[in-house]
This record gives C-alpha cells, structure tokens and sequence, in this order.
C-alpha cells in the first residue's frame, strides 16, 4: 500500500532532518550520496547534516532551511511517499502544495521550543486539508537529556492545541532525529516510553475507501473513430455501462453507452479512473455527472473557509475558482469570520477584507458550478482560488439545498 | 507497491488538462525509456494518437543506436517528429570539450529555445521524475518558465489538488511533468506490463550496461547483468547505486544540475 506523509513543523524543528533520518536508517540512500553531502558540509563548513538529503538548492544550504517541497520515497511494510515542507510563514503555498495530497501528518515539535508560530498554523491547515491521521514526534529530545517531564510537559501543552482543532487521541513519540531515537530505532536512552517509533506507527496506518455516490468530473470531448468520447475521470463511487445519468451545470441528462480506454471497453470505472465514456448527451468540460437518482446539485452560492496565500481579498471582489475541472468567477459575497490561521480563534466578524496568510468563512456567490460539502465528497469539496495566479485554497463546509 | 494503475490514471488526468488548458503543446522525447512511456501514455489518454508534436532535441552526440530506435518507433507509431539542432553551434563544433555545462546548454536548452520560439509552444511535455535527481524532487506538474526561459525556484506557484496553475501571461510555456510521481522501477515494471519497445543498450552486454541514456561522450555504463525487463526490474529492487550515475553533467559540479535546469534545461 502506497500511503502518503507530510511531515510539518515549525522552522528548525528539525522537519527535514527526520525524513533524512528515515531514508538512512531503512537504508535507501544511494551509494556516492554520503560522500557527497560530506563534501558539501565540508565545503560549506558545516557539520553533516541529515537534512542535507532534502535541501538540494544551493540557497536552501546556503541558508540552512527549507524553500520548497520535496517528495522523496522509501520502504517499510507500507511504501511512504514522504513530502517535506518548509516550516517559514512566507513559504506557506509551498507547504500547502506538499500537504495536500497527503494521508498522515507528522508534526514536528521541538523538545526545547515548543509550539511555535508554525506549529499552530500547521496544525491548523492541515486540520483544515481534512487529514485526519496526526502523529506528533516531540523531537530533540537529546537537548532536554530525555527527560520524560519534559516531553509531558510539551505533549500536554500540544495536545490541547490539537483538541482545538478537533484531533484527540493523537499518539505523542519523544525522539531524536538527530541521534536516531526512536523514528526508525528503538531508544534505548528513554526505557520509560513504551510505545511506538515512528515508523511502527507509519507501518500501522491502513486506509480504506468509504463507499460514496457517484461524481465524474468531464475534461474534454474528443472524436475517435466516430464516437464523440467524453474523458474525465471517476471522482467518486461507480460508474457502469448503462448507467442512467446527469450533468450539471448543463443540465443535460443520458445514458452510458459505452466506458472506453485505449485498449478497449469496460464494464465499469471506480474512483481515481481517467476514462472517457459515449452518453447518449453531450456534456461539457466543468461538468458533473452523478446517477439520475442521486445526481449532483448545481449551485450558485456556498460557503467556505479558505486560506489566502498570496494578496488581499475584499468583501465585493470577483475572482476565479477552480473545482474539479469546471472554472467559474465568483464573487467574495461575505466574510464571515477571519480567522487567526495560527491559533483557528475568529479574529474577526464580517471584516471587510482579509489579508495574505489569514483564513476566512466566505459566503461565495458564483456562476452555477457542482460543489459537494468536503466531508461528503473531498474530490469535488475542495477549490483553489485564481487571481492571474493560484492565490489560495479552500474547501466547501455548506451548500444551501 | 505503487500500483501502476493509480501512476498511470494520474498521468493521464494531467496530459488531458495539459491539453485542455493550452493552445499549443507538444512532447520531449529523448528516446529514452521514461519519455518513451510517456509517448504511450499520450496515446492512452489521447486513444491511439498522440495529437500534438513530438520533439527530439538532437546534439549529433547520441548514440547511433538512439537514432535507429527514434526513427523507427517515430514511423511505426505515427509521430508528428521534429527533430530540433542548434546548426550553428553544431557547425561552430561545439562539444564536450567546452565543458559540460556549456555543451549542454547550447546544444540542448539553446536548441529547445528556437524550438519553441519557432512553433510558438506554450506547453511543453516533460517525463521527469522525482527520485531522479533531488532538483527534480522539487518540481511541480505544471512550471511555468518565465520570458527568459528560466524556472524561478524560488518562487512556484501553489499547486494543489490537481489544480494546476496554468496561466502564461509573461511566461514563454509552461513545462507539464506528468510522470513526476513514477520511480524508475515503475517505468520499468509499466514498460514490462504494457510490452512497450526500449532501447537494447539498457539490456547488459559483457556485465555492462546502460541505466541512463545521453550523449555518447558524457554516458557512461553501470556493472550490471541484467539482460531483460525482468531481471532490470529485480536490479532495480535491490541496487544502492543512483540511476543518473552514468550522467557526467550532474556531477561536474555541485549544484549543475539546478544551474542548468534554472536556465531552462530539462
């Protein structure tokens, strides 16, 4: 099983010396590739650093942190794709883009700092990204001798941070990435802690698909041999030759004819399937289809909480948003409450304005799209923001019926 | 296991926005194995023809064994080639000898460049992938290249959930990385899976073999007995070696690799 990481943190808390920790020790380092992290510390006269397996731009060595996202692989029972991220305010987007697609979060606290500005704001985003495996690592556990006082002391102020924003029960791991204690190992330097390393707790991740109605989301129409073929792909559910089906917002109603690839034709597509399919319609690309009995609903209003990562956005601005395949503009109708994005607390009601790095509850009036609430349908819950560029992020919390 | 049938479903989804989204694309092909893959991935999303040109940049220094394998996959499954030089770097005799950045940025970025100045490209197909090269792990489906050709690292736009930034306002393209999430031994488990033809200098000959293929002078071999699919496969699961190991202009220097890739290398 592929299982997706993301391991967040405030800055120097040793994010990207973790991951570079957990490549080492399961042993997926190429050959040269010490030598040659060697050569660079040496160069640029510093200690080695397992971080350095990360940290491939010369001003990210340079400067000793993190600019943009890397994804590297490596093996244990499942196999982790692990994302670092960068842990400054001003490289936040970045962070974003590395989180994303993740399945668990691993946040990084430091034994000696604590929560810092980043670790709310982490916590917070990936709160709002609706992951909902978190494992925290209290790291550095070596700058505070193994104190086990000392990683309660952290672990309850943290733990009261994560119920806030809805994660209890979070496992806590006092370890060193530094020193190898318990992320891939066993410490033996903290006998009073009984419970998992890291990678035991990776390795006991399962994830499983929940069983959700039906969403195809329409790329394109091509002509091949002479059957206009509509591609996309399967959001969610099951889509079946013959089904009977529905796209809004054309509003155009037919059956599935045929369900094609290129080597031939199926029976039936499940979710994550890129595919294309003869209706008896023609839809167009930014539309949804869904089964006649349970279709998608077109709207043209909805609430969200959004994160802007770049600019300023004002009550009464149109900006584009993006969802599934379909673009439309929409208006900023109302700005419900601006949220402080390191702590979650409501900063304000009914501002007229947010601003870079803030996050908000925004009514959005727009020109008819398929939304789904994020907790039903994420695929289809979930926008980003376009203002020349993507400026921001957000996913659906209401949709009026 | 990654199963091939997500990387491929995800690949796919990306070249059909690649092709929604931009007027004029086309795709990178080195003859390589990864760019091969992706010429068949093109044809999978695109049902048998890949509707877009397809481009090999050609420095006279690749092996003639490239060559052989370009034009006979180019006839035999219907591209719409162009094969781009820069002439008169070629006719200056611009070599290796300059030094590897320099060869590599005139006789590969510079040639690209006219390339797609001339056809007026505003997307370019490219089959990177992560674990190739820790520069590489650092980039986005969709990056755009600015007036200058030069990708700004330092400043990539936020790509999430599949929404991929795809303006090109001030830009000259936007380079699309639809294998980005693959590893070599999925190329090579998909290549064994969909029976896809590589070239034979990736099969070992003597307890040699060829992992990366390039230009003759700066290519070189890895010690290897893997002589099929099958046995580069059971290589690829066990071996500690890096796959561009055999590429000299990675390793002139450190940071090469990010100094010609922010120029606009590939």
């Amino acid at each position: 099983m592929n299982v997706n990481v993301v391991i967040v943190g405030h800055v120097d808390h040793g994010k990207s010396t973790l991951i570079g920790r957990l490549l080492y020790d399961s042993d997926s380092i190429t050959e040269g590739r010490v030598e040659e992290i060697q050569r660079l510390a040496e160069e640029y006269k510093r200690r080695f650093e397992f971080a350095y397996f990360l940290d491939s731009f010369d001003d990210e060595l340079k400067e000793e942190r993190t600019i943009d996202t890397t994804g590297v692989m490596f093996k244990g029972k499942n196999l982790y794709s692990v994302t670092d991220v960068p842990g400054h305010k001003e490289f936040i987007k970045n962070m974003l883009t590395g989180a994303s697609h993740a399945d668990v979060a691993v946040l990084v606290v430091a034994a000696e700092e604590g929560i810092q500005e980043q670790t709310g704001r982490h916590a917070f985003l990936i709160h709002m990204l609706g992951i909902k495996r978190l494992f925290v690592v209290i790291n550095k556990m070596d700058a505070v001798d193994y104190r086990e006082e000392a990683f309660q002391d952290i672990k309850n102020e943290v733990a009261q941070l994560l119920a806030s924003f809805g994660y209890h029960h979070v496992d806590f791991i006092p370890g060193s990435a530094m020193e190898g204690d318990n992320i891939y190992k066993r410490s033996k330097r903290m006998e009073w802690y009984h419970g998992h390393t890291l990678i035991e707790a990776l390795d006991g991740v399962k994830l499983s698909k929940q069983s959700k109605p039906l969403r195809f989301a329409v790329q394109d129409t091509y002509l091949v041999d002479s059957d206009k073929v509509i591609v996309g792909r399967v959001e969610s559910g099951t889509l079946r030759r013959g089904d009977e089906v529905v796209f809004h917002p054309s509003e155009v109603k037919g059956k599935i004819e045929k369900i094609k690839i290129l080597e031939g034709e199926l029976e039936k597509a499940e979710a994550g399937d890129s595919i294309g399919i003869v209706a008896s319609c023609e839809p167009k690309r930014g539309d949804v289809c869904g089964l006649v009995e349970n279709p998608p609903v077109p709207t043209e209003e909805f609430l969200g909480e959004a994160v802007l990562l770049d600019n300023s956005v004002r009550k009464g601005d149109v900006v584009e948003l993006r969802c599934g395949t379909r673009r439309v503009k929409c208006e900023i109708k109302e700005i419900q409450e601006k949220i402080n994005s390191e702590t979650g607390e409501v900063m304000a009601k009914y501002p007229d304005y947010i601003s870079q790095h803030e996050a908000a509850t925004i009514l959005f009036a727009t020109e008819p799209l398929v939304v789904e609430k994020f907790s039903d349908i994420p695929e289809l819950g979930r926008f980003v923001l376009v203002q020349d560029r993507n400026i921001g992020a957000g996913v659906v919390l209401e949709v009026p019926k | 296991m990654l199963e091939l049938k997500d990387l491929e479903n995800r690949s796919i989804y990306i070249l059909r926005e690649a092709y929604a989204e931009f007027k004029r694309p086309a795709v990178l092909w080195s003859t390589g194995k990864d760019s091969t893959a992706t010429l068949w991935l093109c044809k999978k999303a695109f049902f048998g023809k890949i509707p877009f040109p397809v481009i090999h940049i050609d420095t006279t220094y690749k092996f003639k064994q490239m060559y052989a394998f370009r034009n006979n996959l180019a006839k035999e499954w219907g591209m719409n080639l162009i094969v781009a030089r820069n002439e008169e770097a070629i006719k200056e005799g611009v070599g290796p000898k300059d030094g590897k950045f320099e060869c590599c940025t005139s006789l590969k970025t510079q040639a690209l460049m006219s390339c797609l100045e001339e056809n007026r490209f505003d997307a370019l197909i490219l089959a990177i992938r992560r674990d190739e090269h820790g520069i590489r792990a650092k980039e986005r489906y969709f990056s755009p290249r600015d007036e200058d050709f030069k990708w700004n690292y330092k400043d990539q736009p936020l790509e999430m959930w599949d929404q991929y930034q795809s303006t090109t306002e001030d830009k000259t393209h936007t380079r699309v990385h639809p294998i980005l999430h693959w590893r070599e031994l999925d190329v090579w488990e998909y290549v064994k899976q969909e029976n896809l033809p590589v070239n034979p200098m990736y099969f070992a000959k003597d307890g040699k073999r060829y992992r990366s293929l390039g230009c003759e002078p700066c290519t070189s071999t890895i010690d290897s007995d893997a002589k099929t699919i099958e046995e580069i496969v059971e290589e690829l699961k066990v071996t500690k070696i890096a796959e561009r190991s055999g590429r000299a202009q990675d390793k002139e220097k450190a940071f090469t690799m990010q100094k010609l890739r922010a120029l606009g290398y590939m």
